[in-house]
């Protein structure tokens, strides 16, 4: 059996459907039976500006990452398509538009800048699409079509597709398929140079098309989600768009409220009376929530807060990737405020984190903050969803009748820290909730030994998390025993570390991964387990300080290697092989 | 500072190869642009008749690795069209409606197969042997141990017959006046060179004898994909139609330079256009022969590639003559069999 593993990347100005394009063919190529991983590269303009590139792996076996050299590269624009012809591969495709409408200055079009090892294809793109439609605008679609004959796609999945992304606008549906079938035509009898061969997936797969943010909202609804509270943000706001369909068909509220504050004040509320409430926001936001998130501590109120993180500081980079909000994430807001901060690694690992962190939430009771990034939010993969929801519905610790009456105490100091809960309304179950330190009926007290007693509950009851049920905190990949090298990372990083992972291993270095999920409280002896195996250790990372390196040193007191990168891209895997490959004489000396 | 000078060479086969590795050792400074049709960096189309053995990997024939090109700094453009040359801006068109100015253009556009005018119109039933593209067509076309009908057979059909032959496949060779192009074979020899023909495997017919060919047309249910018609009212078949009446100048795109056009681009001996900046080499141009006293062609590997290393000199400030390096009479082996001098390449 022959496998697929073709990158393709679409480049395009802002507003030419570049990105449609990129869904488009990623849902049809899943439809296909393909696996896919896609991650969309915009300008934080909203059209006519910029940049945009669609970016999809396409694959018949498991990979966790995208690859840094495109097989294919679609130009729909020849400015913004010249700088990523450096991205393809030697005998990789290049197709781009091949007649300009403007007359264009010396070098000023995409073939002048294909290198000799690469494959042209100039297409009719724009005269296609003005012969099938009309106009210009279908040129992504003309593109689309092809690519698709070129390489002997069916076109089958692309109806389907385009038929269901305008199933309320038939005729631009039509419009659509005309194009694409007038690009097909000719891909198809273009004469393929290239070596780009798309093998049949061995069997179709039931996995669905998700990005992270969609996950997240899957996750959500799976978990039973009664309320969110929302202010948008890039890259977050999709989780509320996603949900702002969803919940209401299930009779769940979603309010958008009028900033940050507002969406976790009111989501602390809403945790406080006993629903599943969740709001979602980025770094910025997380910055204004950082002090109501103290009070949902201090109250041990359940909630959930997705954070999907973007290049700061400030507004920063808003459309770019970045791992730099560790740090608030963990420890951001006033006083000792311990929370539970988990990050998934994947996309499947979004819906897993999104339906857990209500768990959490409601057993530890405290607010759960699930960090993301732009990187996982927006990247597409293809995901096997379980058929039954895999969350329990109630997680609360139960609370028996004796608890309940006149001297009920909502802060009872409890064995593992967690106190029965009762909720308003609930008979017998009246007390006091403040900010204040209290005491354990939530009556205001200052002295100091409660003061002492009470932030130990807090942090203490939290370390349960490290065994909640059905999740690992941490996990190891790769060989056993003891190693050359070890790559420890976090986040989205964890797909670029473990493609990198493979490819030392086929260099012959016995290297591990190991992907840390649960962030706080730490799974500190599993991490110090897997640094000891390692003759070194090697921690990439998305952000300049090394925030997660840092956390790592100060838990552990071990040292580690840096590789810290702040570019707006996500990690380039070839890169951290040859951080593997510098550190092999450093392990070899430890390891003496 | 002076920008550097941009030598732009049109064609990206032996003369325009030979002529952009010249001028970069000579012109260290200066930019080199090649310009071709050709989706293909250079490649060995003397080798083509591999593709029905079998070779269908275009990487197999490419004669320079992508490194080369970017080793000598020469830029290749392929897949791009010259529509037009204004001799006097020194700036070429391009199709995709680019505007390219060079300070010395320098046309090795070749040739593409010639086809008589009044077999144009049975071109699809025909397969050619131009491109890389032509020939895997050609070959997939072919069913083992086919029967392919090389309509004119010149030497560039008759190498590929020869491989045909010995492939197993039945190889009829419609002869006309075009047979054993651009060989000059005379009335008297022409017998003893068909005779070869026979005598090396190939079937031979004789179109002047059948009145000419009078047409090509797909094959009758159940017979062989395609037929050959002859104005005598007979025909022949076989399972695939190749036609090689030699070649004609690929030079469109400098009608209405300025420069002097007979059939090919006419040249000084020194390779030179009647513009100072615009030189030629190869298929596409007609050197002046003091010995003739006429402007011809000259063919082969090794004149070519000459021909493209003598232009570049030239370009970059010698001023030498053309001397033709290649023997170019067909001959006739011990064992009986034609040899052509221009099926030697290295």
């Amino acid at each position: 059996m022959s496998k697929t593993d073709i990158q393709i990347a679409i480049c395009g100005s802002a507003g030419e459907g570049t990105i449609a394009a990129g869904d488009i063919l990623r849902s049809a190529l899943a439809g296909a039976g393909y696996r896919i991983i896609a991650f969309d590269a915009y300008p934080a303009e909203i059209r006519g500006f910029g940049k945009c590139v669609a970016r999809l792996r396409v694959t018949t076996e498991q990979v966790y990452s995208l690859k840094e050299k495109s097989d294919v590269l679609v130009c729909l624009n020849d400015e913004h398509g010249i700088p990523h012809i450096g991205e393809v591969r030697d005998y990789g495709a290049v197709i781009y538009e091949a007649k300009s409408i403007v007359p264009l200055a010396e070098g000023a079009h995409v073939s002048a800048h294909i290198r000799p090892g690469q494959v042209p294809y100039p297409a009719h793109i724009r005269e296609l699409s003005e012969r099938a439609t009309g106009g210009p605008r279908s040129r992504n679609m003309v593109a689309l079509g092809y690519l698709a004959g070129l390489f002997g796609i069916t076109r089958e999945p692309f109806y389907k597709i385009i038929e269901a992304k305008f199933k309320k606008k038939a005729g631009v549906a039509e419009q659509n398929r005309k194009a694409f079938d007038a690009g097909y035509d000719e891909g198809k009898a273009t004469f393929q140079l290239d070596d780009v061969t798309f093998a049949p997936p061995e069997h179709k797969s039931e996995a669905v098309m998700l990005n992270g943010n969609a996950a997240v909202a899957r996750g959500c609804m799976d978990a039973g989600i009664d309320n969110f509270f929302g202010y948008p943000i890039t890259p977050a706001t999709t989780i509320m768009e996603k949900l702002a369909v969803e919940m209401p068909k299930a009779g769940k509220r979603l309010v958008q409220t009028e900033d940050e504050i507002a969406a976790i004040a009111t989501t602390i509320g809403a945790g406080y009376t006993g629903a599943r409430a969740a709001t979602a926001t980025s770094g910025p936001g997380l910055a204004l929530m950082s002090e109501m998130l103290g009070l949902g501590i201090m109250a041990e109120v359940p909630c959930v807060v997705f954070v999907s993180q973007r290049g700061g500081p400030a507004t920063g980079i808003p459309t770019k990737t970045e791992q730099s909000d560790l740090n608030i994430a963990i420890y951001g807001g006033h006083g000792d405020a311990p929370r539970i901060v988990i990050a998934p690694t994947n996309v499947d690992g979004c819906y897993r984190c999104a339906g857990k962190a209500f768990e959490m939430a409601e057993r530890y009771q405290t607010p759960v903050i699930v960090l993301l990034d732009l990187y996982i939010s927006n990247r597409y993969e293809t995901v096997m969803l379980p058929g039954k929801p895999p969350f329990a519905p109630n997680c609360d610790k139960p609370l028996a009748e004796q608890d309940l009456g006149p001297g009920y105490r909502r802060f009872a100091l409890t064995d593992d820290g967690v106190s029965p809960r009762a909720l308003p309304g609930m008979a017998g179950g009246m007390h006091v909730v403040t900010g204040l330190e209290h005491n354990e009926l939530g009556r205001v007290n200052e002295q100091a030994d409660m003061h002492e007693t009470m932030s130990k509950k807090r942090h203490e009851k939290l370390k349960a998390a490290l065994n909640h049920p059905d999740f690992w905190p941490c996990r190891r990949f790769g060989d056993e025993g003891q190693v050359q090298v070890g790559i420890l990372a976090w986040g989205s990083t964890f797909g670029e570390a473990l493609e990198a992972m493979y490819r030392a291993q086929k260099e012959g270095i016995r290297c591990a991964a190991m992907k840390v999920v649960m962030l706080s409280p730490f799974p500190t002896e599993a991490v110090a387990a897997f640094i000891d195996s390692c003759d070194a250790v090697l921690v990439p990372e998305l952000n300049y300080q090394g925030q997660f390196a840092n956390l790592v040193q100060s838990r552990l007191g071990r040292q580690v290697h840096r590789y810290d990168r702040v570019t707006g891209a996500p990690m380039v895997v070839e890169d951290i092989v040859e951080q593997v490959r510098r550190l092999i004489p450093s392990a070899s000396q430890r390891a003496a | 500072m002076n920008a550097p000078r941009h030598h732009v060479v049109v064609g990206s086969g032996v003369a325009g190869n030979q002529a952009a590795e010249t001028l970069r050792s000579r012109d260290p400074e200066s930019r080199v642009t090649m310009i071709t049709v050709s989706k293909l960096p250079f490649f060995n189309r003397y080798d083509l008749p591999r593709v029905f053995r079998g070779e269908r990997d275009w990487r197999k024939f490419i004669i320079y690795p992508a490194e080369y090109y970017l080793d000598n700094r020469i830029s290749l453009r392929r897949a791009t069209q010259v529509v037009s040359v204004d001799s006097a801006r020194r700036t070429l068109f391009l199709a995709h409606n680019e505007t390219l100015h060079f300070d010395t253009l320098l046309v090795a556009s070749g040739a593409s197969p010639y086809m008589p005018a009044e077999l144009v119109e049975y071109r699809p039933q025909m397969h050619g042997f131009g491109s890389f593209r032509d020939a895997i067509a050609a070959a997939d076309a072919l069913p083992k141990d086919g029967h392919v009908i090389l309509l004119g057979g010149d030497t560039i059909g008759l190498d590929l017959g020869r491989t045909l032959l010995d492939i197993g496949c039945r190889v009829t060779v419609v002869i006309e006046k075009h047979t054993f192009w651009p060989h000059e074979v005379s009335a008297d020899e022409r017998p003893r060179y068909i005779q070869a023909l026979t005598d090396m495997g190939f079937e031979v017919v004789d179109a002047a004898a059948r009145g000419q060919i009078a047409a090509v047309r797909a094959g009758e249910p159940g017979l062989a994909a395609r037929r050959v018609l002859f104005r005598d009212g007979s025909e022949i078949h076989g399972d695939i139609v190749m036609p090689f009446f030699g070649v004609a100048p690929a030079l469109d795109f400098m009608l209405g330079s300025g420069v002097d056009i007979e059939r090919g681009l006419l040249v000084q001996p020194n390779l030179r256009t009647t513009n100072d900046a615009i030189y030629a080499a190869g298929d596409v141009c007609q050197i002046w022969s003091d010995a003739d006293k006429r402007y011809r062609f000259y063919y082969g590997w090794k004149n070519v590639r000459a021909m493209g290393e003598l232009a570049a000199h030239n370009v970059t400030g010698a001023d030498e003559p053309w001397v033709p390096t290649q023997d170019e009479g067909l001959q006739l082996t011990a064992d009986g069999r034609i040899h052509s001098p221009f099926w030697e390449y290295a």
